[in-house]
Protein backbone atom coordinates (compact mmCIF):
# COMPACT_ATOMS: atom_id res chain seq x y z
CA UNK A 1 0.00 0.00 0.00
CA UNK A 2 2.75 2.41 1.00
CA UNK A 3 4.91 1.37 -1.89
CA UNK A 4 2.05 2.03 -4.22
CA UNK A 5 1.46 5.47 -2.76
CA UNK A 6 5.12 6.32 -3.21
CA UNK A 7 5.16 5.15 -6.77
CA UNK A 8 2.10 7.21 -7.45
CA UNK A 9 3.83 10.27 -6.09
CA UNK A 10 6.97 9.74 -8.11
CA UNK A 11 5.10 9.71 -11.35
CA UNK A 12 3.05 12.61 -10.07
CA UNK A 13 6.28 14.48 -9.44
CA UNK A 14 7.33 13.91 -13.01
CA UNK A 15 3.99 15.10 -14.20
CA UNK A 16 4.24 18.24 -12.14
CA UNK A 17 7.34 19.54 -13.90
CA UNK A 18 5.28 19.53 -17.06
CA UNK A 19 2.39 21.36 -15.40
CA UNK A 20 3.98 23.90 -13.09
CA UNK A 21 5.49 27.11 -14.33
CA UNK A 22 8.81 28.59 -13.28
CA UNK A 23 7.17 31.77 -11.96
CA UNK A 24 5.43 29.71 -9.29
CA UNK A 25 8.56 28.30 -7.65
CA UNK A 26 11.34 30.84 -8.36
CA UNK A 27 12.67 33.22 -5.73
CA UNK A 28 11.10 36.56 -6.44
CA UNK A 29 12.84 39.91 -5.99
CA UNK A 30 16.32 38.40 -5.83
CA UNK A 31 19.28 40.31 -4.46
CA UNK A 32 20.99 42.09 -7.34
CA UNK A 33 23.88 44.47 -7.84
CA UNK A 34 24.64 47.37 -10.15
CA UNK A 35 27.35 47.05 -12.84
CA UNK A 36 29.30 50.02 -11.53
CA UNK A 37 29.66 48.61 -8.02
CA UNK A 38 33.12 47.66 -6.84
CA UNK A 39 33.95 43.98 -6.63
CA UNK A 40 35.09 44.46 -3.04
CA UNK A 41 31.54 45.32 -2.04
CA UNK A 42 30.39 41.89 -3.14
CA UNK A 43 32.03 40.24 -0.15
CA UNK A 44 29.43 41.47 2.29
CA UNK A 45 26.50 40.47 0.16
CA UNK A 46 27.88 37.03 -0.63
CA UNK A 47 28.55 36.45 3.04
CA UNK A 48 25.41 37.78 4.65
CA UNK A 49 22.97 36.46 2.05
CA UNK A 50 24.81 33.15 1.76
CA UNK A 51 24.39 33.06 -1.96
CA UNK A 52 26.86 32.04 -4.58
CA UNK A 53 25.83 34.30 -7.42
CA UNK A 54 23.55 37.14 -8.35
CA UNK A 55 22.19 39.07 -11.28
CA UNK A 56 23.58 42.40 -12.34
CA UNK A 57 20.87 44.91 -13.17
CA UNK A 58 20.78 48.17 -15.04
CA UNK A 59 17.41 49.99 -14.99
CA UNK A 60 15.69 46.76 -14.07
CA UNK A 61 17.19 44.89 -16.99
CA UNK A 62 19.61 42.05 -16.70
CA UNK A 63 23.07 42.84 -18.04
CA UNK A 64 25.03 39.94 -16.54
CA UNK A 65 25.59 37.50 -13.69
CA UNK A 66 28.33 37.69 -11.12
CA UNK A 67 29.33 34.69 -9.02
CA UNK A 68 31.43 33.64 -6.07
CA UNK A 69 33.98 32.33 -8.55
CA UNK A 70 34.28 35.76 -10.16
CA UNK A 71 34.81 37.22 -6.74
CA UNK A 72 37.54 34.74 -5.82
CA UNK A 73 39.28 35.37 -9.13
CA UNK A 74 39.42 39.11 -8.40
CA UNK A 75 40.67 38.37 -4.94
CA UNK A 76 43.59 36.29 -6.24
CA UNK A 77 44.42 38.70 -9.06
CA UNK A 78 44.18 41.71 -6.78
CA UNK A 79 41.43 43.37 -8.81
CA UNK A 80 39.01 44.15 -6.01
CA UNK A 81 38.67 47.79 -7.02
CA UNK A 82 37.40 46.89 -10.47
CA UNK A 83 33.72 47.32 -11.27
CA UNK A 84 31.39 44.37 -11.31
CA UNK A 85 30.80 45.06 -15.01
CA UNK A 86 34.37 44.12 -15.76
CA UNK A 87 34.17 40.65 -14.24
CA UNK A 88 30.59 39.53 -14.61
CA UNK A 89 29.67 37.01 -17.28
CA UNK A 90 27.51 38.52 -19.96
CA UNK A 91 26.53 35.53 -22.06
CA UNK A 92 23.85 34.57 -19.61
CA UNK A 93 21.30 31.86 -20.17
CA UNK A 94 17.90 33.03 -19.03
CA UNK A 95 14.55 31.39 -18.46
CA UNK A 96 11.08 32.83 -18.76
CA UNK A 97 8.60 33.11 -15.95
CA UNK A 98 5.87 31.32 -17.91
CA UNK A 99 8.04 28.41 -19.07
CA UNK A 100 7.27 25.04 -17.55
CA UNK A 101 9.66 23.62 -14.97
CA UNK A 102 10.71 20.95 -17.41
CA UNK A 103 12.54 23.60 -19.47
CA UNK A 104 14.53 24.61 -16.42
CA UNK A 105 15.31 21.02 -15.48
CA UNK A 106 16.73 20.47 -18.97
CA UNK A 107 18.87 23.61 -18.75
CA UNK A 108 20.27 22.62 -15.36
CA UNK A 109 21.20 19.26 -16.79
CA UNK A 110 22.65 20.64 -20.00
CA UNK A 111 24.75 23.45 -18.54
CA UNK A 112 25.54 22.27 -15.05
CA UNK A 113 24.88 25.82 -13.78
CA UNK A 114 23.50 26.31 -10.29
CA UNK A 115 21.09 29.17 -10.98
CA UNK A 116 19.27 30.95 -13.77
CA UNK A 117 17.86 34.44 -13.92
CA UNK A 118 14.15 34.46 -14.81
CA UNK A 119 12.67 37.13 -17.06
CA UNK A 120 9.20 38.28 -17.92
CA UNK A 121 8.70 37.21 -21.50
CA UNK A 122 6.85 40.37 -22.53
CA UNK A 123 8.84 43.10 -20.80
CA UNK A 124 12.21 41.39 -20.63
CA UNK A 125 12.57 42.54 -17.04
CA UNK A 126 14.17 40.37 -14.40
CA UNK A 127 11.51 38.92 -12.12
CA UNK A 128 13.33 36.22 -10.19
CA UNK A 129 16.06 33.67 -9.87
CA UNK A 130 15.73 29.92 -10.04
CA UNK A 131 17.88 27.26 -8.37
CA UNK A 132 17.44 23.50 -8.26
CA UNK A 133 16.44 23.93 -4.64
CA UNK A 134 13.56 26.19 -5.69
CA UNK A 135 12.26 23.48 -8.01
CA UNK A 136 12.42 20.76 -5.39
CA UNK A 137 10.74 22.92 -2.76
CA UNK A 138 8.02 24.02 -5.19
CA UNK A 139 7.21 20.52 -6.33
CA UNK A 140 7.25 19.16 -2.78
CA UNK A 141 4.85 21.87 -1.64
CA UNK A 142 2.44 21.19 -4.48
CA UNK A 143 2.56 17.46 -3.80
CA UNK A 144 1.75 18.07 -0.20
CA UNK A 145 -1.29 20.16 -1.08
CA UNK A 146 -2.47 17.53 -3.53
CA UNK A 147 -1.84 14.76 -1.09
CA UNK A 148 -4.03 16.48 1.49
CA UNK A 149 -6.72 16.92 -1.09
CA UNK A 150 -6.56 13.27 -2.05
CA UNK A 151 -6.71 12.28 1.61
CA UNK A 152 -9.80 14.36 2.10
CA UNK A 153 -11.42 12.82 -0.95
CA UNK A 154 -10.63 9.32 0.23
CA UNK A 155 -12.18 10.22 3.54
CA UNK A 156 -15.29 11.58 1.88
CA UNK A 157 -15.75 8.54 -0.31
CA UNK A 158 -15.88 6.24 2.64
CA UNK A 159 -19.14 5.18 4.09
CA UNK A 160 -18.37 5.77 7.74
CA UNK A 161 -21.59 4.45 9.03
CA UNK A 162 -20.49 1.00 7.94
CA UNK A 163 -17.06 1.36 9.54
CA UNK A 164 -18.47 1.18 13.02
CA UNK A 165 -20.64 -1.83 12.44
CA UNK A 166 -18.96 -4.93 13.78
CA UNK A 167 -19.79 -7.80 11.48
CA UNK A 168 -18.24 -9.99 8.86
CA UNK A 169 -20.46 -8.44 6.27
CA UNK A 170 -22.52 -5.27 6.37
CA UNK A 171 -25.34 -4.53 3.97
CA UNK A 172 -28.27 -2.20 3.89
CA UNK A 173 -31.40 -3.05 2.01
CA UNK A 174 -34.22 -0.68 1.18
CA UNK A 175 -37.40 -1.74 -0.50
CA UNK A 176 -39.97 0.49 -2.21
CA UNK A 177 -43.33 -0.32 -3.68
CA UNK A 178 -44.18 1.39 -6.91
CA UNK A 179 -47.80 1.89 -7.90
CA UNK A 180 -48.60 1.80 -11.61
CA UNK A 181 -50.37 4.78 -13.21
CA UNK A 182 -50.18 6.97 -10.13
CA UNK A 183 -48.44 9.82 -11.88
CA UNK A 184 -48.56 12.24 -8.99
CA UNK A 185 -46.73 9.99 -6.60
CA UNK A 186 -44.34 8.76 -9.26
CA UNK A 187 -40.77 9.52 -8.32
CA UNK A 188 -41.36 9.30 -4.59
CA UNK A 189 -39.39 6.09 -4.23
CA UNK A 190 -36.33 7.49 -5.99
CA UNK A 191 -36.63 10.71 -4.00
CA UNK A 192 -36.71 8.82 -0.72
CA UNK A 193 -33.84 6.62 -1.80
CA UNK A 194 -31.81 9.70 -2.55
CA UNK A 195 -32.50 11.10 0.92
CA UNK A 196 -31.37 7.85 2.51
CA UNK A 197 -28.17 7.74 0.48
CA UNK A 198 -27.43 11.29 1.61
CA UNK A 199 -27.91 10.25 5.21
CA UNK A 200 -25.41 7.45 4.70
CA UNK A 201 -22.91 10.12 3.71
CA UNK A 202 -22.19 8.76 0.25
CA UNK A 203 -20.37 10.98 -2.28
CA UNK A 204 -22.77 13.32 -4.13
CA UNK A 205 -21.74 12.07 -7.58
CA UNK A 206 -22.61 8.47 -6.63
CA UNK A 207 -25.91 9.57 -5.13
CA UNK A 208 -26.77 11.51 -8.25
CA UNK A 209 -26.12 8.54 -10.51
CA UNK A 210 -28.12 6.10 -8.41
CA UNK A 211 -30.94 8.61 -8.00
CA UNK A 212 -31.23 9.38 -11.70
CA UNK A 213 -31.17 5.71 -12.71
CA UNK A 214 -33.75 4.66 -10.13
CA UNK A 215 -36.00 7.59 -10.99
CA UNK A 216 -35.98 6.57 -14.66
CA UNK A 217 -36.75 2.99 -13.68
CA UNK A 218 -39.55 4.08 -11.39
CA UNK A 219 -41.11 6.28 -14.08
CA UNK A 220 -41.09 3.38 -16.51
CA UNK A 221 -42.98 1.25 -14.00
CA UNK A 222 -45.54 3.98 -13.41
CA UNK A 223 -46.05 4.70 -17.09
CA UNK A 224 -45.86 1.25 -18.69
CA UNK A 225 -46.77 -1.29 -16.02
CA UNK A 226 -49.33 -2.05 -13.38
CA UNK A 227 -46.67 -1.53 -10.74
CA UNK A 228 -43.96 -3.45 -8.92
CA UNK A 229 -41.18 -2.89 -6.46
CA UNK A 230 -37.61 -1.78 -6.20
CA UNK A 231 -34.98 -3.14 -3.84
CA UNK A 232 -31.74 -1.36 -3.18
CA UNK A 233 -28.82 -3.14 -1.64
CA UNK A 234 -25.89 -1.20 -0.34
CA UNK A 235 -22.63 -2.92 0.47
CA UNK A 236 -19.30 -1.26 1.19
CA UNK A 237 -18.35 -1.83 -2.44
CA UNK A 238 -21.43 -0.99 -4.43
CA UNK A 239 -25.07 -0.10 -4.65
CA UNK A 240 -27.26 -2.57 -6.50
CA UNK A 241 -30.80 -1.72 -7.53
CA UNK A 242 -33.32 -4.36 -8.62
CA UNK A 243 -36.61 -3.33 -10.15
CA UNK A 244 -39.39 -5.85 -10.75
CA UNK A 245 -42.80 -5.34 -12.32
CA UNK A 246 -45.78 -7.49 -13.16
CA UNK A 247 -45.92 -6.89 -16.85
CA UNK A 248 -46.79 -6.46 -19.67
CA UNK A 249 -43.11 -7.04 -20.47
CA UNK A 250 -40.90 -5.69 -23.23
CA UNK A 251 -41.02 -7.47 -26.62
CA UNK A 252 -37.48 -6.53 -27.67
CA UNK A 253 -35.16 -5.37 -24.91
CA UNK A 254 -32.37 -4.43 -27.30
CA UNK A 255 -34.69 -2.15 -29.19
CA UNK A 256 -35.98 -0.65 -25.94
CA UNK A 257 -32.41 0.14 -24.93
CA UNK A 258 -31.85 2.28 -28.01
CA UNK A 259 -31.69 6.00 -27.50
CA UNK A 260 -34.89 7.60 -28.74
CA UNK A 261 -36.95 4.43 -28.89
CA UNK A 262 -40.27 4.87 -27.15
CA UNK A 263 -43.79 3.52 -27.29
CA UNK A 264 -45.16 6.44 -25.29
CA UNK A 265 -48.34 8.10 -26.48
CA UNK A 266 -48.82 11.83 -26.93
CA UNK A 267 -50.50 12.04 -23.56
CA UNK A 268 -47.30 10.77 -21.91
CA UNK A 269 -45.10 13.08 -23.97
CA UNK A 270 -47.12 16.03 -22.81
CA UNK A 271 -46.42 14.92 -19.26
CA UNK A 272 -42.72 15.28 -20.00
CA UNK A 273 -41.84 11.63 -20.65
CA UNK A 274 -41.47 9.35 -23.62
CA UNK A 275 -38.38 10.74 -25.32
CA UNK A 276 -36.84 7.27 -25.25
CA UNK A 277 -33.96 8.37 -23.08
CA UNK A 278 -34.72 6.56 -19.84
CA UNK A 279 -33.09 3.18 -20.32
CA UNK A 280 -30.00 4.62 -22.10
CA UNK A 281 -29.78 7.07 -19.23
CA UNK A 282 -29.80 4.22 -16.70
CA UNK A 283 -27.00 2.57 -18.61
CA UNK A 284 -24.99 5.76 -18.64
CA UNK A 285 -25.38 6.22 -14.89
CA UNK A 286 -24.52 2.69 -13.84
CA UNK A 287 -21.42 0.51 -13.94
CA UNK A 288 -23.42 -2.56 -14.81
CA UNK A 289 -26.92 -2.99 -16.12
CA UNK A 290 -29.06 -5.98 -16.99
CA UNK A 291 -32.56 -5.85 -18.47
CA UNK A 292 -34.62 -9.03 -18.69
CA UNK A 293 -38.21 -9.31 -19.71
CA UNK A 294 -40.89 -11.92 -20.41
CA UNK A 295 -44.02 -10.94 -22.28
CA UNK A 296 -47.06 -11.36 -20.10
CA UNK A 297 -44.91 -12.00 -17.04
CA UNK A 298 -42.93 -8.88 -16.32
CA UNK A 299 -39.60 -7.14 -16.45
CA UNK A 300 -36.57 -7.16 -14.20
CA UNK A 301 -34.02 -4.41 -14.40
CA UNK A 302 -30.86 -4.64 -12.38
CA UNK A 303 -28.12 -2.06 -12.25
CA UNK A 304 -25.25 -1.31 -9.95
CA UNK A 305 -23.00 1.59 -9.18
CA UNK A 306 -19.59 0.95 -7.69
CA UNK A 307 -18.59 3.01 -4.71
CA UNK A 308 -14.96 3.01 -5.77
CA UNK A 309 -13.45 2.32 -9.12
CA UNK A 310 -13.26 3.41 -12.67
CA UNK A 311 -16.62 4.98 -13.25
CA UNK A 312 -16.36 6.88 -10.00
CA UNK A 313 -15.25 10.07 -11.68
CA UNK A 314 -13.98 12.17 -8.79
CA UNK B 1 -35.56 36.65 -42.01
CA UNK B 2 -35.44 33.70 -44.38
CA UNK B 3 -34.78 30.07 -43.64
CA UNK B 4 -31.58 30.20 -45.65
CA UNK B 5 -30.11 32.99 -43.53
CA UNK B 6 -30.81 31.10 -40.33
CA UNK B 7 -29.49 27.82 -41.68
CA UNK B 8 -26.28 29.54 -42.75
CA UNK B 9 -25.75 31.58 -39.62
CA UNK B 10 -26.33 28.69 -37.24
CA UNK B 11 -24.79 25.97 -39.38
CA UNK B 12 -27.91 23.83 -39.29
CA UNK B 13 -27.86 20.47 -41.01
CA UNK B 14 -30.80 20.03 -43.34
CA UNK B 15 -32.42 16.60 -43.39
CA UNK B 16 -35.05 17.36 -46.02
CA UNK B 17 -35.50 19.63 -49.03
CA UNK B 18 -36.45 23.14 -48.03
CA UNK B 19 -37.35 26.47 -49.53
CA UNK B 20 -34.53 28.77 -48.50
CA UNK B 21 -36.52 31.88 -49.40
CA UNK B 22 -39.43 31.07 -47.12
CA UNK B 23 -39.74 33.60 -44.33
CA UNK B 24 -39.55 32.79 -40.68
CA UNK B 25 -41.95 34.84 -38.57
CA UNK B 26 -40.47 33.89 -35.22
CA UNK B 27 -39.31 31.00 -33.12
CA UNK B 28 -41.22 28.63 -30.88
CA UNK B 29 -39.32 26.33 -28.56
CA UNK B 30 -41.18 23.47 -26.90
CA UNK B 31 -41.14 19.71 -26.48
CA UNK B 32 -44.84 19.53 -25.66
CA UNK B 33 -47.11 18.93 -28.63
CA UNK B 34 -50.15 20.41 -26.93
CA UNK B 35 -48.16 23.55 -26.22
CA UNK B 36 -47.12 23.88 -29.85
CA UNK B 37 -50.68 23.21 -31.02
CA UNK B 38 -52.03 25.90 -28.73
CA UNK B 39 -49.41 28.61 -28.88
CA UNK B 40 -47.20 28.48 -31.96
CA UNK B 41 -47.82 30.87 -34.83
CA UNK B 42 -47.77 30.50 -38.58
CA UNK B 43 -44.27 30.37 -40.13
CA UNK B 44 -42.66 29.86 -36.73
CA UNK B 45 -39.47 27.86 -36.64
CA UNK B 46 -40.06 25.07 -34.11
CA UNK B 47 -37.19 24.08 -31.84
CA UNK B 48 -37.67 20.71 -30.18
CA UNK B 49 -36.11 17.40 -29.30
CA UNK B 50 -39.26 15.49 -30.28
CA UNK B 51 -38.54 13.39 -33.32
CA UNK B 52 -41.53 11.10 -33.68
CA UNK B 53 -43.99 11.25 -36.60
CA UNK B 54 -46.62 13.26 -34.72
CA UNK B 55 -44.44 16.34 -34.92
CA UNK B 56 -45.01 16.45 -38.67
CA UNK B 57 -48.77 16.50 -38.22
CA UNK B 58 -48.43 19.40 -35.80
CA UNK B 59 -46.07 21.31 -38.09
CA UNK B 60 -48.46 20.87 -41.01
CA UNK B 61 -51.56 21.83 -39.07
CA UNK B 62 -49.95 24.96 -37.71
CA UNK B 63 -48.18 25.92 -40.98
CA UNK B 64 -44.80 26.10 -39.28
CA UNK B 65 -41.73 27.17 -41.24
CA UNK B 66 -39.78 24.11 -40.19
CA UNK B 67 -38.48 21.99 -37.34
CA UNK B 68 -35.05 22.21 -35.75
CA UNK B 69 -34.14 19.05 -33.86
CA UNK B 70 -31.75 19.87 -31.05
CA UNK B 71 -29.15 17.82 -29.22
CA UNK B 72 -28.22 15.93 -32.38
CA UNK B 73 -31.54 14.07 -32.45
CA UNK B 74 -32.16 12.02 -35.60
CA UNK B 75 -35.76 11.82 -36.75
CA UNK B 76 -37.48 8.44 -36.93
CA UNK B 77 -37.61 7.06 -40.45
CA UNK B 78 -41.34 7.41 -40.47
CA UNK B 79 -40.98 11.03 -39.43
CA UNK B 80 -38.67 11.76 -42.35
CA UNK B 81 -41.01 10.04 -44.77
CA UNK B 82 -43.99 12.02 -43.52
CA UNK B 83 -41.98 15.22 -43.62
CA UNK B 84 -41.15 14.63 -47.26
CA UNK B 85 -44.78 13.83 -48.06
CA UNK B 86 -46.06 16.95 -46.34
CA UNK B 87 -43.20 19.21 -47.37
CA UNK B 88 -42.10 19.97 -43.83
CA UNK B 89 -38.49 21.10 -43.55
CA UNK B 90 -36.41 19.40 -40.83
CA UNK B 91 -32.99 20.51 -39.64
CA UNK B 92 -30.73 19.22 -36.94
CA UNK B 93 -28.10 20.71 -34.67
CA UNK B 94 -25.86 19.48 -31.89
CA UNK B 95 -26.82 22.49 -29.80
CA UNK B 96 -29.27 22.23 -26.91
CA UNK B 97 -32.48 24.25 -26.82
CA UNK B 98 -30.94 26.85 -24.52
CA UNK B 99 -27.96 27.54 -26.74
CA UNK B 100 -29.78 27.59 -30.04
CA UNK B 101 -32.48 29.86 -28.64
CA UNK B 102 -29.71 32.14 -27.42
CA UNK B 103 -28.08 32.33 -30.81
CA UNK B 104 -31.34 32.71 -32.73
CA UNK B 105 -32.54 35.37 -30.34
CA UNK B 106 -29.47 37.44 -31.10
CA UNK B 107 -29.81 36.83 -34.80
CA UNK B 108 -33.46 37.86 -35.00
CA UNK B 109 -32.88 40.98 -32.98
CA UNK B 110 -30.07 42.18 -35.16
CA UNK B 111 -32.53 42.65 -37.97
CA UNK C 1 -25.11 34.66 -12.47
CA UNK C 2 -27.10 35.28 -9.31
CA UNK C 3 -30.73 34.27 -9.06
CA UNK C 4 -31.64 37.90 -8.45
CA UNK C 5 -30.28 38.86 -11.85
CA UNK C 6 -32.22 36.06 -13.53
CA UNK C 7 -35.39 37.22 -11.84
CA UNK C 8 -34.79 40.72 -13.14
CA UNK C 9 -33.98 39.64 -16.69
CA UNK C 10 -37.00 37.35 -17.00
CA UNK C 11 -39.30 39.57 -14.94
CA UNK C 12 -40.05 36.57 -12.77
CA UNK C 13 -42.62 35.95 -10.13
CA UNK C 14 -41.19 34.14 -7.09
CA UNK C 15 -43.38 31.18 -6.23
CA UNK C 16 -41.96 29.82 -3.00
CA UNK C 17 -39.96 30.82 0.03
CA UNK C 18 -36.73 29.11 -0.96
CA UNK C 19 -35.71 31.55 -3.62
CA UNK C 20 -32.46 32.75 -2.09
CA UNK C 21 -31.58 35.70 -4.29
CA UNK C 22 -27.82 35.28 -3.86
CA UNK C 23 -27.88 31.75 -5.23
CA UNK C 24 -25.24 31.32 -7.95
CA UNK C 25 -26.45 29.76 -11.18
CA UNK C 26 -23.81 28.73 -13.70
CA UNK C 27 -25.82 27.08 -16.48
CA UNK C 28 -29.20 27.24 -18.13
CA UNK C 29 -31.32 24.52 -19.66
CA UNK C 30 -34.60 24.79 -21.53
CA UNK C 31 -36.36 21.45 -21.71
CA UNK C 32 -39.78 19.85 -21.39
CA UNK C 33 -38.67 16.22 -21.44
CA UNK C 34 -37.55 15.06 -18.04
CA UNK C 35 -35.26 12.25 -19.21
CA UNK C 36 -33.29 14.77 -21.22
CA UNK C 37 -32.99 16.98 -18.18
CA UNK C 38 -31.72 13.99 -16.21
CA UNK C 39 -29.27 13.06 -18.94
CA UNK C 40 -27.75 16.42 -19.70
CA UNK C 41 -28.41 19.05 -17.08
CA UNK C 42 -25.47 20.24 -15.00
CA UNK C 43 -25.94 20.32 -11.27
CA UNK C 44 -25.61 24.08 -10.94
CA UNK C 45 -28.24 24.87 -13.53
CA UNK C 46 -31.51 26.71 -13.80
CA UNK C 47 -34.18 24.61 -15.51
CA UNK C 48 -36.57 26.53 -17.74
CA UNK C 49 -39.59 24.46 -18.65
CA UNK C 50 -43.06 24.68 -20.06
CA UNK C 51 -44.03 21.48 -18.28
CA UNK C 52 -46.09 22.11 -15.18
CA UNK C 53 -46.50 18.97 -13.11
CA UNK C 54 -44.94 17.58 -9.96
CA UNK C 55 -42.45 15.54 -11.99
CA UNK C 56 -40.59 18.75 -12.80
CA UNK C 57 -39.87 19.21 -9.11
CA UNK C 58 -39.01 15.54 -8.61
CA UNK C 59 -36.65 15.64 -11.57
CA UNK C 60 -35.05 18.83 -10.30
CA UNK C 61 -34.51 17.18 -6.93
CA UNK C 62 -33.06 14.01 -8.43
CA UNK C 63 -30.73 15.86 -10.82
CA UNK C 64 -29.63 18.51 -8.29
CA UNK C 65 -31.05 21.32 -10.39
CA UNK C 66 -30.48 24.58 -8.51
CA UNK C 67 -33.70 26.39 -9.47
CA UNK C 68 -36.75 25.95 -11.69
CA UNK C 69 -38.49 28.59 -13.76
CA UNK C 70 -41.80 27.92 -15.50
CA UNK C 71 -42.18 29.75 -18.79
CA UNK C 72 -45.15 31.31 -20.59
CA UNK C 73 -46.84 32.32 -17.32
CA UNK C 74 -48.75 29.12 -16.84
CA UNK C 75 -50.78 28.77 -13.67
CA UNK C 76 -49.00 26.55 -11.20
CA UNK C 77 -50.90 24.05 -9.11
CA UNK C 78 -50.43 24.49 -5.36
CA UNK C 79 -49.35 20.83 -5.15
CA UNK C 80 -46.28 21.73 -7.21
CA UNK C 81 -45.41 24.69 -5.03
CA UNK C 82 -45.85 22.59 -1.92
CA UNK C 83 -43.53 19.89 -3.23
CA UNK C 84 -40.92 22.48 -4.19
CA UNK C 85 -41.01 23.76 -0.61
CA UNK C 86 -40.49 20.24 0.68
CA UNK C 87 -37.57 19.74 -1.69
CA UNK C 88 -36.23 23.23 -0.96
CA UNK C 89 -36.00 24.07 -4.65
CA UNK C 90 -36.35 27.74 -5.62
CA UNK C 91 -39.36 28.16 -7.91
CA UNK C 92 -39.98 30.99 -10.36
CA UNK C 93 -42.38 31.80 -13.13
CA UNK C 94 -42.02 34.11 -16.12
CA UNK C 95 -44.54 35.33 -18.67
CA UNK C 96 -41.96 34.97 -21.44
CA UNK C 97 -42.10 31.98 -23.78
CA UNK C 98 -39.24 29.48 -23.73
CA UNK C 99 -37.49 31.02 -26.73
CA UNK C 100 -37.30 34.50 -25.35
CA UNK C 101 -36.46 33.36 -21.82
CA UNK C 102 -33.49 31.30 -23.06
CA UNK C 103 -32.52 34.07 -25.46
CA UNK C 104 -32.40 36.78 -22.82
CA UNK C 105 -30.39 34.69 -20.36
CA UNK C 106 -27.96 33.53 -23.02
CA UNK C 107 -27.46 37.12 -24.10
CA UNK C 108 -26.81 38.08 -20.49
CA UNK C 109 -24.01 35.52 -20.40
CA UNK C 110 -25.54 32.42 -18.87
CA UNK C 111 -24.00 29.29 -20.37
CA UNK C 112 -25.84 26.22 -21.61
CA UNK C 113 -25.26 22.64 -20.51
CA UNK C 114 -23.33 21.38 -23.52
CA UNK C 115 -20.65 18.87 -22.57
CA UNK C 116 -17.65 20.99 -23.52
CA UNK C 117 -19.04 23.97 -21.70
CA UNK C 118 -19.00 26.28 -24.71
CA UNK C 119 -22.07 27.89 -26.22
N1 LIG D 1 -40.82 -1.83 -17.16
C1 LIG D 1 -41.24 -1.76 -18.44
N2 LIG D 1 -42.27 -2.50 -18.85
C2 LIG D 1 -42.70 -2.43 -20.11
N3 LIG D 1 -42.13 -1.66 -21.06
C3 LIG D 1 -41.11 -0.90 -20.72
C4 LIG D 1 -40.58 -0.89 -19.39
N4 LIG D 1 -39.53 -0.06 -19.36
C5 LIG D 1 -39.40 0.43 -20.60
N5 LIG D 1 -40.32 -0.06 -21.43
C6 LIG D 1 -40.43 0.19 -22.89
O1 LIG D 1 -39.18 0.63 -23.37
C7 LIG D 1 -39.32 1.89 -24.02
C8 LIG D 1 -38.08 2.70 -23.79
O2 LIG D 1 -37.99 3.06 -22.43
P1 LIG D 1 -37.16 4.32 -22.01
O3 LIG D 1 -37.29 4.51 -20.55
O4 LIG D 1 -35.80 4.21 -22.57
O5 LIG D 1 -37.87 5.52 -22.77
P2 LIG D 1 -39.30 6.14 -22.52
O6 LIG D 1 -39.80 5.76 -21.19
O7 LIG D 1 -40.16 5.81 -23.68
O8 LIG D 1 -38.98 7.70 -22.55
P3 LIG D 1 -38.25 8.55 -21.40
O9 LIG D 1 -37.66 7.57 -20.46
O10 LIG D 1 -37.26 9.35 -22.14
O11 LIG D 1 -39.27 9.38 -20.76
C9 LIG D 1 -40.59 2.48 -23.46
O12 LIG D 1 -41.18 3.38 -24.37
C10 LIG D 1 -41.45 1.24 -23.25
O13 LIG D 1 -42.04 0.84 -24.45
MG1 LIG E 1 -38.56 5.96 -19.47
Amino acid sequence: MLAMAQKEELTKQQELIYEMRIGLVMTKNPVSVAPEMQMSKLREILQTKRISGMPVLENGFLVGMVSLEDFIECLTSDAMNDSVAKHMSTDVITLFENDFLVTAVREFERTGFGRFPVLNRETGELVGILTKGDILRGVAKKLEVEFHRAEKKRYKNKMHILDHVQADETRFTFQYHIVGNDFNRAGEAAGNLKKNLKRLGLPPEIIRRVAIASYEAEMNLVIYTSGGYMTVRISPEMITVNVFDNGPGIPDVNQAMQEGYSTAENRIRDLGFGAGMGLPNIKKCSDEMLLRSKIGKGTNLRFSVKLYGKNDDN
Amino acid sequence: MTIEEIVKQLGLKSLTKYDGNATVSGVFASDLLSDVMANSEEENFWITLQKHPNTIAVATLKDLAGIILVNNRKPDEETLEKAKEEGVAIFSTTMFTFEICGKLYDLLREL
Amino acid sequence: MQLREIIKILECKILNSFSNLDLEIAHGSGCDQMSDVLAYVKSDALLLTGLTNTQVIRTADIADVKAVCFVRGKTIDSKIIQLSEEMKIPLLSTKLPMFEACGRLYKAGLKGCEENGIG
